[in-house]
């Protein structure tokens, strides 16, 4: 399999999502499917290939440098879990920095 | 064993614009928490990104300031990280091509005379927001809104052989860049922060070793003291036996110590891509040459120019272009008159000294000091007596002959109004008189002194002595 | 001009159908208060227009059809939501979808699938069901969805209504929960052509706020055209394969023969690299996205799913479960597409890949050919869980739409036909920025087209 359970648990990791112990025989088999589907695209040449393309305007327009907030029909204070004395309030880093 | 120590410094930079890098939001420092907020800095669903020409701006020059080639087309890039304080989950920046390379910041080692550092590269982002971790108990306070303020980084290359090294080049460094106006590269306010890159080598070695990164250096006066312990650190280890780790090291300015960064999923897999919500960056010749034309005469320039066209020492020259505010003033000194070099000491001296107790204000005008300048040379004023002078119009204003003649200390050069002096002194002190004659030529400055006496302070001292001399040779 | 009670009153009939997210009685409520303050004199005065969950309204929630937004109530308007207010338009609620706009059956949300309004045990398509659901009722007569790589024209197709992609950057992404960045659109359901453009119209235009938004003015709609004399409609060859099912090739070929009818000059083309198209996106979307989605970690809004002892449980517990399995497998195939070592190999290769698609159709339009013609769909609508067990043939059903979405351009699906009680539906896909001309093809074979009736 392209896609391993080790794999899985580092890409989650990496994703900050809780996989399942059960689901996760599962979810490797799948990403693996995924994988090795998407994995036809080694038919591109690699480097002096094609340019990429994205649609869209060819180069940024400059905003002016005016104090012009988008509205917020309400604050944080509304939307957030957790909101105290002005602040987001999460827990701890705990173990980490 | 000789060890050698390699530094390379990495600094961000807030630029001074009165919004932010991708909103409307104001930069103003200070705001309550959280009140300097809109839908794309805090990252709520559905906002995009709009780019803020004036930072790209100042970016720009920030870049040809330090010689950079300044690339007509970049693109910016996300860099994929969890954290409190980024809202989006990712930063906007610049990774596989930033916006300049290639540039030189030369400064003064302390140790080995002027360095020509490298510039590796010059990239703009957003930063992100502040979490403060000792307000609530159990939990960390987030506040947005510094999120999204316009940042430059500048990555310097491992071209600095000491802590001493390393704070005289971020010093030369921030000198330019307030001078250019792009920053206020204020270190309290965080309105610039520096990381090192250190890593040791036995003297003579020309590879690289492994090195650490130290972060929290939250002060000026930390850089060299947190460096001095994280190379004494390696040193230490290296010469028991042990091998230093690629790791990232933070800096207590408390204990003067550096202690590892804990985190056990240390995960720098950042997953660059280019940001698809933003065009590539394309600057058009005429952009480029707008922010060429809006730099002003950098530092290193001004100073050379100052020894050239003004006579000065390379060391009086460095502190009169110490920054931009002074350089001006000198110069505005000169043009309106004042001979240089006493320009520059008085600037060095009674000006600066003067600013320092006012906020940095020079509060006498160059056309006033100058004025002051002239009537020192002139024989009007003592230096005593201008300095009073310089005070009194710092304070008040007003003309510096005016306010001298009201204190009443305008030096007296009249020849026959001094004789006059002189002849009482003489007069009363025959003894004195006597002994000079007889070969106590030190009793000169005594005579001088009485002069100054009678004449209440007020007699030319220089033209006192003359007439002192001429009187006793006959 | 519908009143508010009355707009209410035929969202009530269709509720069945789970294709609304947002309750009658606080549908009737804001209804009434919009009513009130409706532009009289705006284009689309009283004209009801339902929302895509994943698009930000001031009114009702957004919830992306996900858990983790449940009870998320926007601070801000869409620009597409307020130009449909400037205009007059009562937003009539919000519709469901597959989470976060992933899926192609609607069956991927978290408040339940949509049923086929003509069929219940089928699916009416994804992820923009709900609102191609509610047009094909009846119950209203426009609906907002969003594309990333077929999400309104797939639904348009299996409910039989008129559902508009616009070209990359006509519309507004302000608002729009990004999914696919480089490939997301706001598009329109309508149940006739007119009604879809006129929506469309309003929609577009430049937005500062968008980066990605031209700086174009809004779409002019063009007049119905007399026939389709000097319109040259190219069939790419790949787009039908010998394998694809013979009643919707029936469909296509009817409509085919009555744009000839018309006037229009036919022609078969060659997009050589479709092949790749579906691969090609199932690497960009779930990279984009894998990023797009990184926001919703409990911290500054919607629900927190643990009291968690420190933030990275945090974030675990509220992403592993707010996002349904879709999600959370797009997610990790997006974050492993770009991982150390990866991206070269996947996403770079992507972007390689999408250039040579979209070179396709410059090579096409640049030879005298004006649109092309194709079936939106392989099959009409299929059974609810027929697809559920393989991610991949889920992903297969949108093999003629993704080359739009990635080489940026606008298309659209018309409804052409019946396949066993089925509707099915014909695509067009135009040139950058000529909506007007695809809508003109589209106009002229709207009124010709039995669409009621089988192919034979």
């Amino acid at each position: 399999m392209s896609v391993s359970r080790d794999d899985v648990l580092r890409i989650a990791q990496l994703a900050e999502l809780d996989v399942d112990d059960e689901a996760l025989p599962e979810l490797a088999e799948q990403m693996s499917r995924i994988i090795d589907y998407v994995a036809q695209l080694s038919a591109v040449p690699a480097n002096g290939g094609p340019r990429v393309f994205v649609p869209g305007p060819d180069a940024i327009r400059f905003r002016p440098d005016d104090v012009n907030p988008a509205p917020l029909a309400s604050g944080p204070a509304e939307f957030a879990p957790a909101f105290k004395e002005g602040f987001f309030v999460v827990p701890k880093l705990g173990q980490f920095e | 064993m000789t060890w050698e120590t390699v530094i390379g410094l990495e600094t961000h930079v807030q630029l001074r614009t009165r919004s932010k890098m991708f909103c409307g939001c104001s930069t103003a420092f200070g705001a309550p928490p959280n009140t300097q907020v809109c839908p794309v800095c805090l990252g709520l669903p559905g906002a995009l990104p709009v780019a803020n020409g004036a930072a790209i701006g100042l970016a720009v020059r920030g870049a040809l300031a330090l010689g950079c080639t300044v690339h007509p087309r970049s693109i910016f890039a996300r860099k994929n990280y969890f954290y409190p304080d980024l809202p989006k989950g990712y930063q906007i920046s610049q990774f596989d091509q930033p916006l300049a390379t290639n540039g030189t910041l030369s400064f003064l080692s302390p140790e080995r005379g002027v360095v020509n550092a490298t510039i590796v590269r010059l990239h703009i982002e957003e930063d992100a927001g502040k979490s403060i971790h000792d307000r609530f108990a159990k939990a960390t306070a987030v506040d947005l809104n510094r999120s999204g303020v316009p940042l430059i980084e500048i990555v310097g290359g491992p071209d600095l052989r000491s802590p001493a090294e390393a704070r005289a080049y971020l010093q030369t460094l921030k000198q330019l860049l307030e001078y250019i106006g792009i920053s206020d590269c204020d270190m309290e306010k965080g309105s610039l922060r520096v990381d090192a890159n250190v890593s040791i080598r036995r003297a003579g070695e020309t590879a690289l070793n492994t090195r650490t990164e130290v972060k929290n250096i939250n002060a000026f006066s930390f850089v060299e003291k947190a460096l001095s312990v994280e190379r004494d650190r390696q040193i230490a280890l290296v010469e028991s036996g042990g091998s230093v780790t690629q790791q990232t090291m933070l800096y207590d300015s408390k204990e003067n110590t550096v202690r590892p960064q804990r985190s056990k999923e240390e995960s720098h897999d950042y997953r660059y891509f280019p940001e698809p919500d933003l065009p590539p960056l394309v600057l058009s010749p005429e952009f480029v040459a707008e922010q060429q034309s809006e730099l002003p005469e950098l530092p290193a320039a001004k100073r050379d120019r100052f020894v050239a066209s003004y006579a000065l020492s390379r060391e009086h020259a460095t502190v009169v272009t110490s920054n931009r505010a002074v350089a001006e003033y000198y110069e505005g000194v000169v043009r309106a008159g004042a001979e240089p070099q006493a320009a520059a000491n008085w600037v060095m001296t009674e000006a600066l000294a003067d600013a320092k107790d006012h906020q940095e204000q020079l509060r006498v005008t160059p056309d006033a000091l100058a004025k002051i300048v002239a009537l020192v040379k002139g024989g009007t004023l003592s230096n005593q007596a201008a300095k009073r002078v310089f005070a009194e119009v710092a304070a008040k204003g007003g003309d510096p002959r005016t306010i001298a003649e009201s204190l009443g200390v305008i030096q007296v050069a009249d020849t026959n109004v001094v004789a006059g002096w002189v002849t009482d002194v003489l007069g009363a002190h025959a003894s004195e008189v006597g002994r000079y004659k007889n070969g106590e030529t030190k009793l000169m400055s005594f005579f001088v002194g009485q002069v100054m006496r009678a004449s209440k302070g007020k007699a030319d001292p220089k033209l006192a002595q003359r007439v002192l001399e001429e009187k006793l040779a006959s | 001009m519908s009143d508010a009670k009355a707009v209410a009153d035929r969202l009530a009939k269709a509720k069945r159908l789970n294709a609304l997210l947002t309750p009658l009685k606080d549908l009737r409520k804001s209804l009434a208060a919009q009513s009130a303050a409706a532009r009289p004199t705006g284009v689309l005065y009283g004209m009801p227009v339902v929302a895509k969950d994943n698009i930000c309204t001031l009114e009702f929630t957004t919830s992306c059809g996900s858990r983790i937004l449940e009870g998320y109530r926007s601070p801000y308007d869409a620009t597409a939501i307020a130009k449909l207010k400037a205009a007059g338009a009562l937003i009539a609620g919000k519709t469901n979808c597959d989470e976060f706009a992933m899926g192609s059956s609607t069956e991927h949300s978290a408040y339940g699938r949509v049923l086929h309004p003509l069929d219940k045990a089928r699916v009416p398509g994804g992820s923009s069901g709900g609102s191609a659901a509610l047009v094909a009722a009846g119950a209203v007569p426009a609906a907002l969805g969003s594309e990333t790589g077929g999400s309104v024209r797939q639904p348009a197709s299996f409910c039989g209504v008129v559902g508009i992609k616009p070209t990359y950057g006509r519309v507004s992404r302000y608002g729009l929960v990004a999914f696919g960045s480089s490939l997301d659109q706001i598009g329109v359901f309508g149940r006739s052509v007119h009604d879809a453009a006129r929506v469309l119209s309003v929609i577009s235009g430049r937005d500062p706020r968008d980066a990605t938004c031209e700086d174009r003015d809004p779409l002019r709609l063009p007049t119905v055209p007399e026939s389709l004399q000097g319109f040259v409609v190219g069939l790419p060859r790949e787009y039908f394969p010998p394998e694809l099912d013979p009643a919707v090739r029936r469909a296509c070929e009817r409509a085919i023969r009555l744009m000839k009818e018309q006037g229009a000059a036919v022609r078969e083309v060659s997009l050589p690299h479709t092949a790749y198209a579906v691969p090609t996106y199932y690497v960009i979307a779930p990279a984009e996205a894998s990023s797009n989605l990184a926001r919703f970690d409990g911290v500054r809004y919607g629900p927190r799913f643990n009291g968690s002892a420190d933030v990275r449980a945090l974030y675990r517990s509220t992403r592993g479960q707010g996002f349904g399995p879709e999600v959370r497998r797009r997610i990790l195939v997006g974050t492993y597409v770009l991982s150390s070592g990866y991206y070269d190999a996947y996403y770079r290769r992507a972007q390689q890949m999408r250039a040579l698609i979209a070179q396709d159709f410059r090579n096409v339009f640049d030879r005298g050919v004006d649109l092309l013609f194709t079936p939106t769909t392989p099959t009409p609508a299929f059974k609810a869980g027929e697809k559920l067990g393989d991610p991949i043939s889920m992903y297969l059903s949108d093999i003629f739409t993704v080359t739009a979405n990635l080489a940026g351009l606008p298309a659209m699906s018309i409804p052409i036909g019946r396949v066993k009680g089925l509707p099915i539906g014909g695509q067009f896909i135009g040139q950058a920025f000529l909506e007007d001309e695809m809508l003109e093809a589209a106009y002229a074979l709207e009124r010709v087209v039995p669409a009621e009736d089988e192919a034979s």
